[in-house]
């Protein structure tokens, strides 16, 4: 068994970042993932959903530290400026996701406990494919989620979702009638949703308690005889957001559309007062750092595994995730190297704990 | 028994040993705002962390 050092770390993480791995086609870096995990000592291998899974240890207890593998599209090229790691991946999730496996693999087998490092598959894609496959294969006592939240900083809550697919047909008319066509209705319908939410979040205090509606795609089609439009909006919701509410409202604005709804997530928001918390801000402070907590308006696999583990479980990683998804995505290896220490004492004082 | 002042209200908190553990959060019984424990030897007590809000994800 072989215990990481600094350097090694870092060559970990660019290699991981180094090949690509769009949601669907994690292969290649999983397997990567898994010789590496293997030659620090743990059991590893790909699962049935595609995920990498390390395991250190046999112990009845678990704690599962799950990053996510993939990656969006959108090549950034590899390298090093400085201290700087640029890739696609780097911050969202590559980086948290080997800052976890190198602190995991320094830790080695704790008595008792069996720590579980993941890198799941489609957490960039609305399925979460990996996170899901893996709730129903785990049980863990405690869980970290592998995203960037700065390393001094301790992510205890995601916004849920949900998303709306509008489709109204009807037939047409000429652009000089009376007859309100259907982009014309599709909008109004867009409309009416936005001042709903800013009427609702008028009565709320910061984004994270709001309700956010953003309209991703709109497409309007014609045969001359029928018009068509098609809309997809997402919704960013709060915890106990007022959702039968806005169906009835979404109803009585909708007309002859037809309005579907997919990829619902609940909002998730952890308890601060957990041993998971403790051992994280104890790390942090032991680094010479002051600690943050931080609740994020998107949303990760969090919402997925927290309803079905219901243990304590927070998110944290290295990077700024203002960095995601950009053109400039790139970590501070020296962060980096600061999470894997603060993760490597978390895990000890987790499986120190009776 | 271990004790400490509030940052916040300046009251002092009294812990039985071996009850508490660093990165405990606690609530002052004084003044209500939440405490961090920063050191259990001697007993040290800070601010809670800020909540913040981010994009992400």
């Amino acid at each position: 068994m072989q215990i990481s050092n600094d350097a090694e770390a870092c060559e970990f993480l660019q290699e991981l970042v180094a090949i690509p791995s769009l949601s669907g086609n994690e292969a290649a870096a999983a397997e990567c993932f898994v010789r590496e995990m293997t030659m620090y000592g743990s059991e590893a291998n790909i699962d049935a959903a595609g995920n990498a899974v390390a395991r250190f240890g046999t112990g009845q207890r678990q704690l599962v530290l799950l990053g996510h593998i993939d990656t969006v599209p959108g090549e950034v090229p590899v390298r090093r400026e400085g201290s700087r790691l640029y890739g696609r991946g780097a911050v969202d999730a590559k980086g948290p996701l080997a800052a976890m496996a190198m602190a995991a693999a320094r830790c080695g087998a704790r008595e008792g406990w069996q720590v579980v490092v993941a890198g799941a598959t489609e957490e960039e894609a609305a399925t979460s494919r990996g996170a899901r496959y893996l709730a129903t294969q785990l049980a863990p006592e405690y869980c970290i989620i592998g995203e960037p939240s700065g390393w001094n900083r301790i992510t205890l809550g995601y916004k849920g979702r949900l998303l709306l697919h509008y489709r109204l047909e009807q037939p047409s008319g000429h652009s000089a009638g009376q007859q309100t066509n259907a982009v014309e209705e599709a909008v109004r319908f867009w409309n009416h949703l936005q001042s709903w939410c800013e009427g609702y979040n008028a009565g709320t205090e910061g984004r994270f308690a709001a309700i956010d509606p953003a309209l991703q795609r709109i497409n309007s089609d014609s045969d001359g005889l029928c018009d068509s439009v098609t809309i997809q909006i997402s919704l960013r919701l709060p915890p106990e957001a007022p959702l039968e509410a806005l169906r009835s409202q979404i109803d009585s604005w909708r007309g002859d559309a037809c309005i579907d709804e997919s990829g619902k997530e609940e909002a998730v928001v952890e308890e601060k007062r957990s041993p998971l918390t403790a051992a994280f801000l104890g790390a942090i402070r032991s680094e010479g750092a002051r600690p943050a907590f931080v609740f994020k308006t998107g949303t990760s696999d969090m919402n997925v595994v927290a309803p079905v583990w219901r243990c304590p479980i927070v998110a944290y990683g290295p990077g700024d995730s203002a960095l995601d998804h950009t053109p400039d995505e790139h970590i501070d290896l020296d962060e980096y190297l600061a999470s894997i220490r603060v993760l490597q004492a978390v895990i000890e004082r987790l499986t120190t704990a009776i | 028994m271990a004790n400490a002042n509030c940052p916040e209200c300046e009251g002092v908190i009294e812990l039985a040993d071996g009850s508490f553990v660093a990165g405990e959060i606690i609530d002052c019984p004084d003044c209500g705002v939440e405490l961090e424990i920063t050191s259990v030897q001697p007993l040290t007590l800070e601010l809670a962390p800020e909540e913040e809000e981010d994009w992400g994800e």
